[in-house]
């Protein structure tokens, strides 16, 4: 008996693998776009690549693994089709294809993702699933936006659909310590006023601003509600999910506020932007990948207290490419973006070793 | 019938050691066990999950699988089910749990 048989899921691990390996490979070709755009010569096989660095990493990347993520969690086979469409598109992007081509599928993608949410909202009409539903929603309309070149209303689409996805599964865990009604009605303006500064980002350049704001208040509201701020007490496992939380917190908090004051630095919006795409959303996925990783594709990630490394170079890193970009240090910066990409080949290869060693460990336990 | 007794205590027990990461908190006192019915030779379980777009499911069911298959006594049998009626709530959790997670005056 192997130690982790498939049990449903809808479809079967086997088939899972290669839709997590596509997304890979918009992870790949997405952090070196952005390297290049940093200033460092990859090779890349389309130099127009670097302008589609936004599309590869949000939609392309996170659009096939959360995708996975809630077609397991459904269990239906159709549910799939989304990271199918999402990851489709991120190599249509890499290969090339014209945007008209890509970023509809990768529109389509978000569509099924909706749809899946929706299913599964159905199951369990609660507040927090019908957040979820409202960040997928934002991922089918972000690539119409980035099609139509709204930029600024795409790119907030975008972390408004990682953001909300984070926090509404917060929310959903935040049940272990109910915020009482008024916290949740703040929750609730809060997400209110997130998405009319999305819709004010597509006709005006302060609509930033107020998007920024209202991130602010969101990290406000998920550092005090969090139960994070208990489990961190904990050990092992538990502690450190806490800390890539409570510190990924803090990036999205400082995210907000360079969005909302928008101090003069000659490269503001990369520090803006990356302090949520890589502060606060790659530290939740360095938190949650020991944990969701096994559910999709079956291994088992054993926690070893250097899960820590790539999440120090993670925070290093970004604090030096932050500094970068608002004291206008183009080195800085560049090797910062190295470190962020760096961290990411660090967390790879922490994860590969922890699987290794889960099997090793799960073969001593059951002698065939 | 010659099979050891074996209690829904023991059941419980053996689903204690089924911890969701995340919370630090098994899923006994989270009150993700809805039933437990020993039937010798065959102990039946449901649970739940706290939410259906949680993709740990079929992960916590085998560690549930293994956890009783490993104090289950020779020749009996186990099926353990997911449920999702009626949707859990946190008044299922447990006292400990409640102030594992600093509920006040539990």
């Amino acid at each position: 008996m192997s130690a982790l048989p498939s049990s449903g899921g809808g479809l079967a691990v086997g088939w899972r693998v290669p839709l997590l390996v596509i997304g890979m490979l918009s992870l790949l070709a997405g952090v070196a776009a952005g390297l290049l755009r940093a200033g460092w010569g990859v090779p890349l096989p389309d130099a127009a690549l670097a302008a589609q660095h936004g599309p590869l990493m949000a939609a392309a990347f996170f659009g096939t693994v959360i995708g996975l993520e809630r077609a397991v969690a459904l269990g239906r086979r159709w549910a799939f089709l989304s990271p199918l469409a999402a990851g489709a598109g991120g190599l249509l992007l890499i290969a090339g294809a014209p945007p008209f081509v890509a970023l509809p599928l990768l529109a389509v993608g978000g569509g099924l993702l909706t749809a899946a949410t929706l299913v599964a909202a159905a199951r369990q009409p609660a507040l927090h699933t019908r957040i979820l539903a409202l960040a997928a929603a934002l991922a089918a309309l972000a690539p119409l936006a980035w099609l139509l070149a709204a930029r600024d209303a795409a790119i907030a689409g975008w972390a408004a659909f990682l953001v909300l996805t984070i926090a509404g599964e917060r929310l959903e865990l935040s049940r272990f310590l109910p915020p009482s009604p008024r916290a949740r009605a703040v929750f609730v303006g809060i997400v209110g006023a997130l998405l009319l500064a999305l819709a004010a980002t597509a006709a005006n350049a302060a609509g930033l601003r107020l998007f920024g704001g209202a991130l602010v208040a969101l990290a406000v509201w998920l550092l005090r509600q969090d139960i994070a701020r208990r489990t961190v007490r904990q050990q092992g496992l538990t502690r450190f999910i806490a800390v890539c939380l409570l510190s990924g917190y803090f990036w999205l908090l400082a995210g907000g506020l360079l969005l909302a004051l928008q101090p003069p630095g000659p490269l503001l919006m990369d520090a803006a932007l990356h302090a949520v795409f890589v502060g606060f959303v790659l530290a939740m996925v360095f938190g949650h990948a020991p944990i969701i990783f096994p559910a999709i594709v079956r291994v088992s990630l054993p926690y070893r207290p250097r899960f820590y490394l790539p999440l120090a170079v993670l925070h290093a890193s970004l604090l030096l490419r932050v500094a970068g970009d608002l004291a206008g240090l183009p080195d800085w910066r560049a090797w910062g973006a190295a470190g962020n990409a760096l961290c990411l080949i660090l967390f790879i290869a922490t994860m590969v070793a922890a699987a290794l060693a889960g099997r090793a460990e799960a073969q001593r336990k059951t002698p065939a | 019938m010659t099979a050891p007794p074996f209690s829904a205590e023991q059941v419980h027990a053996a689903l204690r050691a089924v911890v969701d990461p995340e919370a630090g908190m098994n899923i006994v006192d989270l009150g993700l066990v809805y039933g437990v019915d020993v039937d010798p030779p065959a102990v039946r379980v449901s649970l739940t999950l706290t939410s259906p777009t949680c993709p740990m499911g079929d992960l916590i069911l085998d560690e549930a699988r293994q956890a009783l298959a490993a104090c289950l006594p020779e020749g009996w049998t186990q099926d353990i089910r997911l449920v999702w009626e009626p949707p859990w709530g946190p008044q299922r959790m447990s006292a400990k749990a409640r102030a594992h997670f600093g509920w006040d005056g539990q």
